[in-house]
């Protein structure tokens, strides 16, 4: 029996039913307005997976609470996030500090940290694995937040069962610990609710996944305008649908999943939109894929089956134009094909692609190329999925989308080669050949005419939705003179907000490259840069008493 | 060809702009070349600091005399900042004073002794006791038992204040040239900056912070500007509460807040660096130790997270500023602040300047004559 939690939002009493996040019993209880920003506008839960910030809440007084990663509690007081918080919160709780030096540290918990953890557990090695999120599997195999919900389908039950094979295996897992600082050595800095880790591992696994890409278009940043993944997660990991009324515009079959899974659920899709043409204009690519692998692309074909049984056309060549809240909904602006259209939704979901979460990568220095296929960094990987620095390995989405198959084998070939063990069999590089030759024609199958660039934004268009900063203004800046993407980013602000420049990061560096026809390259990016994610100042007090020498106070 | 020069700087940060901003402003023909690496102008902190920084007499006790002479200074380069303020249209410069934190009877005493010295030096100081610190300060923990106050120091947004600064010198019509600059030749005519071009001008004013040691041994000099790589913390925004510029008695830190609500946790932590030109780059420990010393002294900010770090380049030198041409009569002149550098910068480079130009000056410059450094 699923029990029933109390809380109140700005006073006002409030239930939600079982284990879910603040922001999907608020999203369920019909309030997406979560927090105000500096120029005053209303944000809500975008990105779902912790990355974005605007879900910001106060939580029993403390501010600064992202709410799609806190878990309700019976009796919490949730309250508006004002754009200043007051320096007068309750002191923060008191939190146990240890320090830890595993055989194997794997940070990520989806198919590729898991596969990496039960490959390393095999050779022996002990293996302690951290993942942020409350529950691992990752973003494939979204698991329920109640351990004991029936899973959904085969796609959540074979995640449970890795999940489970890991733990058995012997694989510690700490959920809910979000890494916040990587330094060389690797010496690792994570924390939970209730403990400060550093952490300095034998060998060190990346798994940290991809996150979603949108499109920065006018309203945007409206409360009610999420990911796709993130209107997954509500569904899959708290049976809390978007909104009755959803639109979904996107790039690629994650779009068309995610609005069979709501429909499943009692959504009603009233559009969605795929920015590439129809696959049968391309039967090569299509004919590639299934060769490829003819499980996935059967599931992919049942996929739009299913869609078609439910009555959800795919509208092709579709592209959102413009979002704006009005007394009815949410009314998007987009264009079909050649028309234009425009649809009222209670919820909008976006997906135009995905950014690998790199970050760890980046600040440890490891070599990355650009993939201007993809629009992202890629690190430089040996066959056992070792980086150019000794000892850090890095696997699954992190590297560059992949999927979920390919990411379980690379990560039981990282793992068992970061604990002592021999290389990839023959089978594993065939295996993972034959992954990468899916994907390859999966996305020429959903190839689309122009990747999802700012080039033809509007002035008024938010390019850093944490600092407000317009499209004009950066035009502004780059008139000034502005050449290198630091110099822009002091001169406008752009980046320096709470998400830490991974919305705007890429499309500035893509944008700055394409004005001064220069090739994207890391440096081309933000200089990386502790922490991670933003840390509260309480964990890094707590952390301090783990120096081994006193600080180096000048 | 290109127009003539008057004049040539050689660094673009704070101290080169303000001299270009004085000359410019002369109405001379002025051109900035700047190689863009290691900036102290585009990672500082944005402190107006005047009294007496005790980490810097902890670290160099035999360089206090310097400091204590420098203090008019420091009260003309606040100034200075006043009329930067109102010329480059707000740059969110306040003067609310700064607060130098005492944790015990000993602390207090030595803050006691530092204000008597300072008063004499004509800066506005005071000892407060806990209850009257509480009410401007009521974020401050429970272990601090008084401070002194300097009601001359505040704090300005450098990331604005930069950013008018680049556009006020554009519109003067200020030249910017990409450049690293190898060596300055200062024969009998008109000297020259050399880099990949040679650039040459009727007067060169080099203001290359941390580069300037290797600019000016070949001009009959020993200066050494060893860069002191040094980390910066901010959080993201909280309600504007922290008005002063927070220092400590004895331990390493200053703590301000921007009118953005951001708070700016910094005061000289070590960074990593390999090599004089080399970027350097955050440590753990001074991240931890850093903000962890901001926690303990100011709970109230234990709401706010971290957003980010970064690590830039100091030149604190003899914490003392060297100002003026390299030998009585040259074309090649000198401007360095020597510790707090961002404080100091407009008015070293501004009087730079006006020697150049023979304009009259603010300052009496002949103390900070670049003489105690001939070879
Ligand atoms: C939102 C989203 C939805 C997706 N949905 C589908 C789908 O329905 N079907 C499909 O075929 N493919 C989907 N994909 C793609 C597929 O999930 C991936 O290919 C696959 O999950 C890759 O596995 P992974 O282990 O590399 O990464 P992930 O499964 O993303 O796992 C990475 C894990 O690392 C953790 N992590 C990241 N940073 C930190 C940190 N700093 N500290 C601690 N932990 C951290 C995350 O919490 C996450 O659990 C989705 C991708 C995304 C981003
Ligand atoms: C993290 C940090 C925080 C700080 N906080 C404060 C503070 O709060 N308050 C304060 O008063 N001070 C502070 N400082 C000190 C202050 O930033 C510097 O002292 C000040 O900016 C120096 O200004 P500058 O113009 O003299 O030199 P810089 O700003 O360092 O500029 C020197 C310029 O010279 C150029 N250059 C050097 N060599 C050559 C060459 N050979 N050819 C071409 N160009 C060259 C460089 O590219 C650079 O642009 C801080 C410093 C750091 C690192
Ligand atoms: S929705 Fe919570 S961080 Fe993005």
């Amino acid at each position: 029996m699923s029990k029933t939690v109390r809380f109140t939002f700005d006073g006002e009493p409030q239930t939600a039913t079982g284990s879910v996040s603040v922001a999907a019993a608020l999203t369920g209880a019909g309030h997406t307005r979560l927090r105000r920003t500096d120029g005053d506008s209303a944000r809500g839960m975008f990105c779902g997976i912790g990355v974005c910030q605007d879900c910001l809440v106060t939580i029993d007084g403390r501010p600064n609470r992202r709410a799609c990663m806190t878990l309700l509690e019976d009796g919490m007081t949730v309250e508006t996030q004002a754009a200043r918080a007051p320096l007068s919160g309750p002191a923060p709780p008191r939190l146990k500090a240890e320090r830890l030096s595993p055989d194997v540290l794997i940070i990520g918990g989806g198919a590729a940290g898991l596969a990496a953890g039960i490959a390393a557990r095999a050779e022996g090695a002990e293996v302690l694995l951290l993942d942020e999120r409350k529950v691992a599997g990752g973003q494939y195999f979204k698991q329920p937040a109640r351990a004991d919900a029936p899973a959904m389908d085969p796609q959540q039950a074979d995640g449970a069962a890795l999940v489970a094979r890991a733990r058995e295996s012997g694989v510690t897992i700490v959920a809910g610990a979000e890494v916040w600082g990587a330094f060389d050595g690797p010496e690792i800095m994570a924390s939970t609710a209730t403990h400060v880790y550093v952490l300095t591992p034998r060998a060190l696994i990346v798994a940290t996944g991809a996150y979603e890409r949108p499109i920065m278009i006018p309203g945007w940043t409206l409360p009610g305008v999420m990911t796709v993944g993130a209107a997954q997660t509500l569904w899959r990991s708290y049976g809390v649908l978007p909104g009755k009324r959803v639109a979904i515009f996107g790039n690629g079959p994650l779009c068309a999943q995610v609005a069979l899974e709501l429909s499943k659920g009692g959504a009603e899709i009233a559009v969605l939109g795929e920015t590439a043409a129809p696959g049968w204009t391309q039967p090569r690519a299509v004919a590639a894929m299934a060769l490829s692998n003819r499980a996935l692309a059967a599931k992919g074909a049942g996929m739009l089956a299913g869609l078609r049984r439910r009555g959800i056309a795919v509208t092709w060549r579709a592209k959102p134009l413009a979002i704006e809240q009005t007394g009815a909904g949410l009314t998007v602006a987009y264009q079909a094909g050649k028309r234009h259209r425009q649809v009222t939704v209670d919820a909008v979901c976006l997906n135009f692609g995905f950014q690998p979460q790199n970050e760890i990568l980046r600040l440890l220095g490891t070599a990355m190329r650009f993939d201007a296929r993809f629009g992202q960094l890629r690190p430089d990987r040996s066959a056992v999925m070792e980086t150019s620095v000794p000892g850090v390995y890095a696997v699954g989405d992190c590297c560059g989308l992949g999927g979920a198959h390919a990411a379980m084998v690379e990560g039981r070939i990282a793992g068992r080669a970061a604990a002592g063990g021999s290389g990839p069999t023959d089978k594993e590089s065939a295996e993972l050949s034959g992954h990468r030759r899916f994907q390859d024609a999966l996305w020429q199958v959903y190839a689309a005419d122009e990747p999802p660039g700012i080039e033809h934004a509007t002035p008024e268009t938010l390019i850093c939705r944490c600092e407000e900063v317009t499209c004009a203004k950066l035009d502004d800046a780059l008139k000034a003179g502005g050449s290198d993407i630091g110099a822009i980013k002091r001169a406008t602000r752009i980046g320096m907000g709470r998400c830490q420049g991974r919305y705007c990061a890429p499309v500035l560096a893509a944008y700055l490259a394409g004005k001064q026809g220069r090739p994207l390259e890391d440096l081309s990016f933000f200089a990386p840069q502790v922490p991670i994610k933003p840390v509260d100042i309480a964990t890094v007090a707590a952390t301090e008493a783990l120096l081994e020498t006193p600080p180096a106070d000048g | 060809m290109a127009e003539a020069i008057d004049l040539l700087i050689v660094g673009g940060g704070i101290t080169g702009q303000s001299a270009a901003l004085t000359a410019a402003g002369a109405g001379a023909r002025v051109a900035i070349v700047d190689m863009a690496q290691n900036v102290g102008s585009h990672a500082n902190a944005g402190s107006l600091h005047v009294q007496m920084q005790s980490r810097f007499l902890r670290l160099n006790p035999h360089l206090a005399e310097n400091v204590e002479s420098s203090l008019p200074l420091y009260l003309a380069a606040v100034a200075e900042w006043d009329v930067l303020d109102e010329a480059l249209g707000g740059v969110e410069l306040t003067r609310e004073g700064g607060l130098m934190l005492a944790e015990g009877a000993d602390q207090m005493a030595f803050l006691r002794e530092k204000a008597e010295r300072e008063a004499k030096k004509g800066l506005a100081v005071d000892i407060l006791e806990r209850p009257e610190l509480e009410r401007i300060a009521p974020y401050l923990g429970p272990n601090i038992v008084g401070a002194e106050i300097c009601r001359d120091e505040g704090k300005v947004n450098p990331l604005i204040a930069n950013r008018k600064m680049n556009a006020r010198l554009s519109a003067l019509g200020v030249r910017h040239i990409a450049d690293r600059i190898i060596g300055i030749e200062a024969g009998d005519g008109k000297p020259a900056a050399i880099g990949q071009a040679r650039h040459k001008a009727a007067h060169i004013l080099i203001a290359a912070a941390w580069g300037t040691e290797a600019l000016t041994r070949s001009l009959g000099l020993r200066l050494p500007t060893p860069p002191e790589p040094l980390h910066m913390n901010i959080t993201e925004a909280g309600e504007y509460a922290i008005k002063h510029l927070v220092q400590h008695a004895e331990r390493s830190i200053t703590l301000k807040q921007f009118r953005s609500g951001q708070v700016v946790i910094g005061g000289g932590w070590p960074a990593r660096q390999n090599g004089v030109e080399s970027t350097p780059r955050v440590r753990g420990d001074s991240l931890l130790g850093n903000v962890a010393l901001a926690a303990a002294i100011a709970p109230g900010i234990a709401g706010l997270r971290v957003l980010r770090t970064w690590a830039g380049v100091n030149t604190p030198v003899d914490g003392k500023a060297t100002i003026g041409p390299v030998r009585p009569g040259a074309r090649v002149s000198l401007s360095l602040p020597g510790d707090a550098g961002y404080t100091l910068g407009p008015i070293v480079g501004r009087s730079a300047a006006e020697q150049i130009l023979g304009l009259p000056s603010q300052i009496d410059p002949t103390p900070f004559a670049p003489n105690r450094w001939y070879d």
